[in-house]
């Protein structure tokens, strides 16, 4: 049943191409406006071939990578200590929102002047991006621990510590790790994104450069390959949350999309 | 010896009627005493009170001749679920008391072991207690309460959840675990005969007050044909009895004027059918 499933997933895959093929010869449609998926292929492979693409590829995996893993410290300690303490929860919950609620692509430019040119602007958008759905479901997931069990902690007298090492954040792992996976998709996003501006390399880079010289089938190729990169890195950090909540006996989320090939 | 005494102890959620209202209780060293009741008497606010989750609004409790203001490390407690920690193995779960507060150390282990072994779970000791079968859980909820030898154990309908003969079976277990280490215990259920089975006494509880105070004077160690003597039913048929009697005076303190009234029009037009 999943491989009959599957099996017309690609089917369908190959019918749309090979008629976006078709039709873009037979129209002959121009390679600016919507270049055949053969002069794509062509594109990436040569790019690829000849070590033109790599470089750019590493700038963005380093960059989202980075801005990743400074947006989930930064969302965990902060998700912790709101969750924790009511009261800061109180006043500082506004300016969470606000941080979200401005556009972060706008910020790009005060951030290349206060950072200069270079990969920090992009990692510090990618992190502002992608710690905001590991602080929502750390908040979430320490306030939503089972009554009973934190009983049994008060009468067990564990310390405010002891419950939140040994209970609080173990309990709450399933829904963290559930923001960590947004967070792992958002960071390519924002990686990507913040590199459209000021940035001189990264596949966001190449794609605004590309623009510039009329190269579409470049563009699509760096298309294509940011989407390869994304779906390998969701697929990562799926693969890596099942194994760690397998491994504590911890309810395992069903995805809400089954794209496993 | 008084071990636990409750004094006029009363409590209430805010916005809610009483829970609890001046209940008296001695619960002398090392003996078992069951509160039975409906649900929502008031059961599970008294075991909590006892366990210093809850402090009560008036009246006092003392614990050993001292009052009682929190939990405190010579109580253990087994909760009406299992409340254990998936994420841990069966024998970690039993070693928390201990490890929340020092070390564990090799006789902690055996100690632990041994309860486990008891209750026949050897085979799962490594295992996350997500895989064990209900009953097996409850199993390791009791072991957990009873690795730090607690002088008081304090259990809320801990084998509600169970099916009859696994039920019968824990209740033997309980009962002979704890009149081995002459453990004093405060069993709320609401199931009769597993009252009379474990209790030396019993308290029937109604709308948050004592409304009987039962003896069961059968010989200890309780045996299993005991469940089908004359002696036994007689005292479930009057725990039954004093549990229907505390409802209705209940009922009647707590009618108001208005339903007195219809009361008395509907007494008044003959027979309605409620």
């Amino acid at each position: 049943m999943v491989k009959s499933t599957r099996l017309w997933s690609w089917l369908l895959a190959a019918v749309l191409l090979i008629l976006w093929e078709v039709l873009s010869v037979v129209q002959g449609w121009s390679l600016l406006v919507l270049p055949p998926p053969s002069r794509i292929a062509q594109s990436l492979w040569q790019g690829l071939a000849s070590g033109f693409l790599w470089p750019h590829l590493g700038v963005t995996l380093f960059e989202m990578l980075a801005g990743l893993a400074l947006g989930c410290v930064l969302g965990l300690v902060g998700g912790v200590a709101l969750g924790e303490f009511p009261r800061w929860r109180a006043v500082l919950m506004p300016y969470v929102v606000v941080s979200q609620v401005v556009p972060k692509l706008a910020l790009v430019p005060l951030l290349i002047m206060w950072l200069g040119f270079g990969w920090w602007p992009t990692v510090v958008v990618t992190a502002l991006i992608c710690f905001f759905p590991l602080l929502e479901n750390t908040v979430t997931a320490l306030q939503h621990v089972d009554a009973q069990q934190l009983d049994l902690f008060r009468l067990l007298r564990a310390s405010r510590w002891q419950t939140l090492w040994r209970l609080k954040l173990p309990a709450g792992l399933p829904t963290i790790l559930a923001g960590f996976r947004v967070a792992v998709v958002l960071s390519l996003v924002g990686a990507v994104v913040g590199e459209f501006i000021g940035a001189s390399q990264g596949l966001g880079a190449l794609i605004i450069a590309a623009q510039g010289s009329m190269d579409t089938p470049l563009m699509f190729a760096v298309l294509v390959l940011i989407t390869l990169m994304g779906w390998g890195l969701y697929q990562l950090g799926v693969q890596c949350e099942t194994w760690l909540l397998r491994r504590l006996s911890l309810p395992v989320r069903a995805t809400s999309l089954d794209v496993s090939p | 010896m008084a071990f636990l005494e409750l004094r006029q102890v009363a409590f209430t959620y805010p916005g809610w009627p009483p829970v609890v209202q001046g209940v008296d209780w001695t619960l002398p060293e090392g003996e078992f005493h069951c509160l039975v009741g409906r649900s929502g008497c008031g059961k599970t606010t008294w075991l909590k009170l006892a366990a210093g989750l809850l402090q009560p609004d008036a009246g006092e409790l003392r614990l050993q001749g001292q009052a009682l203001t929190g939990p405190t490390p010579s109580m253990g407690f087994v909760f009406q679920t299992p409340t254990l920690l998936n994420w841990l193995s069966v024998q970690d779960n039993v070693l928390l008391p201990i490890r929340l507060h020092r070390p564990v150390q090799d006789a902690d282990v055996a100690r632990a072991q041994a309860l486990l072994a008891q209750m026949g779970l050897t085979p799962w000791l490594t295992q996350s207690p997500a895989r064990l079968s209900g009953g097996q859980q409850s199993r390791v909820a009791i072991a957990r309460a009873l690795v730090t030898e607690p002088a008081l154990l304090l259990m809320d309908e801990p084998f509600a959840a169970l099916d009859a003969i696994t039920r019968e079976e824990l209740q033997d277990d309980l009962a002979q675990l704890c009149q081995a280490r002459r453990t004093s215990v405060l069993f709320v259920t609401h199931d009769m005969t597993e009252a009379v089975m474990l209790a030396d006494r019993v308290a029937v509880m109604s709308c948050g007050r004592v409304v009987a105070d039962v003896p069961v004077p059968l010989e200890r160690p309780r045996r299993r044909d005991m469940r089908y003597g004359a002696q036994f039913n007689t005292l479930c048929a009057h725990l039954r009895k004093a549990m229907d009697a505390g409802q209705s005076t209940d009922a009647l303190e707590h009618a108001s004027a208005d339903s007195v009234a219809v009361l008395a029009v509907s007494q008044a037009k003959g027979p309605v059918s409620w």
